[in-house]
């Protein structure tokens, strides 16, 4: 019921951002600057948290996509992390954005996919 | 002889009430006043104080001879020294001696004044202020000095409240338009509010506020500042400032209390005031609550008896330093009204409480459907005179039943956008829609309302109508309308929302007419969409 929030932590070298409550076309600005705030110049890539996202809109989905286009032009991955089974994983099948990010069901498989790529 | 001394009198009298004064400004007027006075009782010095804005304490306005009193500042507390008796008592008060009297402000020692004689300032039966005189030898002042001095003082007070009134009704009426806040329409929740200035056109610190958060749900605040006067109206306002900015910032109820508390303490140290702030989703019904001593909100069900929701305990704004304010969680049913309010609506003279809450209940349980004609009916029924003493405030909110068709419109804002959704949400819980059908139609209804926000009116404002229906046994449908040009969609992510739509809704219809778009989604309830 609240309007989106994000939390950014450091694990070593990658940044977990967790987005909570709604990624929309209401909270895109603010929710970007996090986002693309969060990546600093030594990291190995970045694992957007969408564990507890209650919602995801387009302009939500685009912002996935910008920040997988902006990391993948230095060489850096984007991980995401999705419950099964909600809204946000029929919406982030139905753009596939599989074709741009690796989709985990817990950060910690998520960080391990990214040292060890 | 006789007749020489009451020829005398009779032009005393007749310089102070002398009706050429009344064009003068107030301060000219008061000075000649205070002249003709020292010089008909034969005194030293003379002075007026006003009673403050809080009726607390006397102000020193115009002195002769004591002018220090003025340029000082002087003030007295009400029922002090020998000024503040008099205002408290409403009687004069002669003093012979000033060394063997009780004395509250040291000018009148230093200035070595030996006997005294004031008056109190009435205007209808009220004290607004005192008039005194000085003299600097011992002078027993009799009953008709009394009584000359008490027609100035009559006269001084005319000429006060007449200006004061003036100022003070053009105050009130500034604060009372600025106090009724433009309410949000909203299709699922109705909202009437009503301010009552005390009589007299005093200004009081009582106050209401709703207002849509971010997120789409509702801030309800309603709140009274303890004390009277421009003053406390001020601090009123910086409040109520206060609490839309930590509310807009998406604090719960307990923590914007918790704030202002810090707020109020440091605006003004010693001043209290009660305060209700709640947050109302009015698409689900959830309702968050926090209060600071204030009176309970008031909940009548849609089918049940009216009930008083007692809050956490806690201490009005600025009582304590360390407050934690607790917040209580209820389901405002569809049908269900909620009644906040001020002290000034249901305490009267002369009757208990429990009279005025109980009469309070029995009002809001009557059953008005609308909800601007509870509002009328409320400040009838509970101040059938208007205001006392205290001003009053009341803000009414109704969670609505949605009923078989949904029409709704919003401003084509992206702010609409949240509203509409969870508009939308409870329609379809109402409908008997699962989780995923509401979860779809509401982004897919989303896409297409973005649509029409981003494409149809180029930089003017417009609005975007949402209308749902089930179609006979058939699958439910939403048509979202904008009143604008079409434009197809473009960029990137309204590419996706059109995919979006598709893949959540079972059929995407778009219709254009001269008169705008409108996009159609239907979607079969229960169904699985791939």
């Amino acid at each position: 019921m609240n309007g989106g929030s994000a939390k950014v932590d450091y694990h070593d070298a990658v940044g977990v951002v967790r987005l909570t409550g709604e990624v929309d076309i209401s909270q895109a600005q603010e929710l970007r600057g996090h986002l693309l705030g969060a990546v600093r110049n030594e990291d190995l890539g970045l694992v957007v948290d969408l564990t507890d996202a209650t919602y995801i809109d387009s302009v939500g989905v685009s912002l996935l996509f910008e920040l997988a286009d902006k990391l993948a032009a230095r060489q850096l991955q984007l991980a995401v992390v999705l419950p099964e089974g909600g809204l946000i994983e029929r919406v982030l099948t139905i753009v596939n954005v599989a074709s741009v990010a690796e989709i985990h069901r817990d950060v910690d498989d998520a960080l391990s996919a990214i040292r060890g790529a | 002889m006789k007749s020489r001394i009451a020829a005398d009198r009779l032009r005393d009298l007749q310089t102070i009430t002398d009706a050429a004064l009344a064009f003068l400004p107030l301060d000219v007027l008061l000075d000649e006043l205070l002249t003709r006075v020292i010089e008909i009782l034969g005194a030293d010095t003379a002075a007026i104080l006003l009673l403050d804005e809080d009726e607390s304490e006397l102000v020193a306005r115009a002195a002769k001879g004591l002018e220090e009193e003025v340029e000082r500042g002087v003030r007295i507390p009400l029922g002090r020294g020998f000024a503040g008796r008099i205002a408290a008592t409403r009687m004069p008060v002669r003093i012979l001696n000033l060394a063997d009297a009780d004395i509250f402000n040291p000018i009148l020692r230093e200035k070595g004044l030996e006997s005294m004689l004031g008056v109190p300032l009435l205007v209808e039966g009220e004290v607004i202020g005192v008039l005194h005189v000085g003299t600097l030898r011992q002078r027993a002042f009799d009953e008709d000095d009394t009584e000359l001095l008490q027609r100035a003082g009559d006269r001084a007070a005319l000429a006060i409240s007449s200006r004061l009134t003036e100022h003070e009704r053009g105050l009130a009426n500034a604060l009372q338009r600025s106090l009724m806040p433009r309410l949000p329409q909203l299709p699922a929740v109705s909202l009437a509010g009503r301010y009552l200035p005390a009589a007299a056109a005093r200004l009081g610190g009582d106050w209401y506020d709703a207002f849509a958060l971010p997120d789409g749900r509702l801030g309800l605040a309603i709140g009274d500042v303890v004390g009277r006067g421009f003053h406390a109206s001020a601090i009123m306002g910086q409040l109520r400032s206060g609490l839309r900015a930590y509310a807009l910032d998406g604090m719960p109820p307990g923590e914007v209390l918790e704030k202002l508390n810090r707020l109020l303490r440091q605006l003004e140290p010693g001043r209290t005031a009660t305060l209700v702030y709640i947050v109302l989703d009015p698409h689900g019904g959830g309702l968050v609550a926090a209060g600071a001593g204030h009176p309970p909100p008031l909940v009548n069900p849609a089918d049940g008896e009216p009930w008083f929701a007692e809050l956490p305990s806690s201490v009005p704004l600025g009582a304590s330093r360390y407050v934690r304010y607790d917040e209580l969680e209820l389901e405002l049913e569809p049908g269900s009204t909620l009644a906040l309010y001020t002290d000034g609506l249901v305490e009267r003279a002369g009757e208990s409480l429990d009279t005025g809450l109980e009469r309070l209940a029995t009002t809001v349980s009557a059953g008005y459907a609308n909800l601007e004609h509870l509002g009328d009916a409320l400040v009838d029924v509970m101040l059938p005179e208007g205001a006392g003493d205290d001003d009053a405030a009341l803000l009414v909110a109704r969670a609505e039943v949605l009923g078989e068709t949904l029409v709704a419109r919003f401003p084509a804002e992206v702010e609409s956008i949240p509203v509409m959704r969870r508009l939308l949400g409870r329609w379809l819980d109402e409908a008997g829609a699962t989780r995923a059908d509401v979860e779809d139609l509401m982004l897919a209804s989303a896409e297409a309302a973005a649509n029409a926000i981003e494409h149809a009116y180029g930089l003017e404002s417009g609005v975007v109508e949402v209308r749902a229906w089930i179609s006979g046994e058939g699958p439910v449908k939403v048509a979202i309308r904008d009143f604008g040009n079409w434009r197809a969609p473009r960029g990137t992510h309204r590419g996706r929302g059109l995919l979006l739509m598709e893949n959540l809704a079972d059929v995407v219809e778009v219709v254009r007419s001269d008169e705008g778009t409108t996009i159609e989604l239907s979607r079969r309830l229960g169904a699985e969409v791939a």
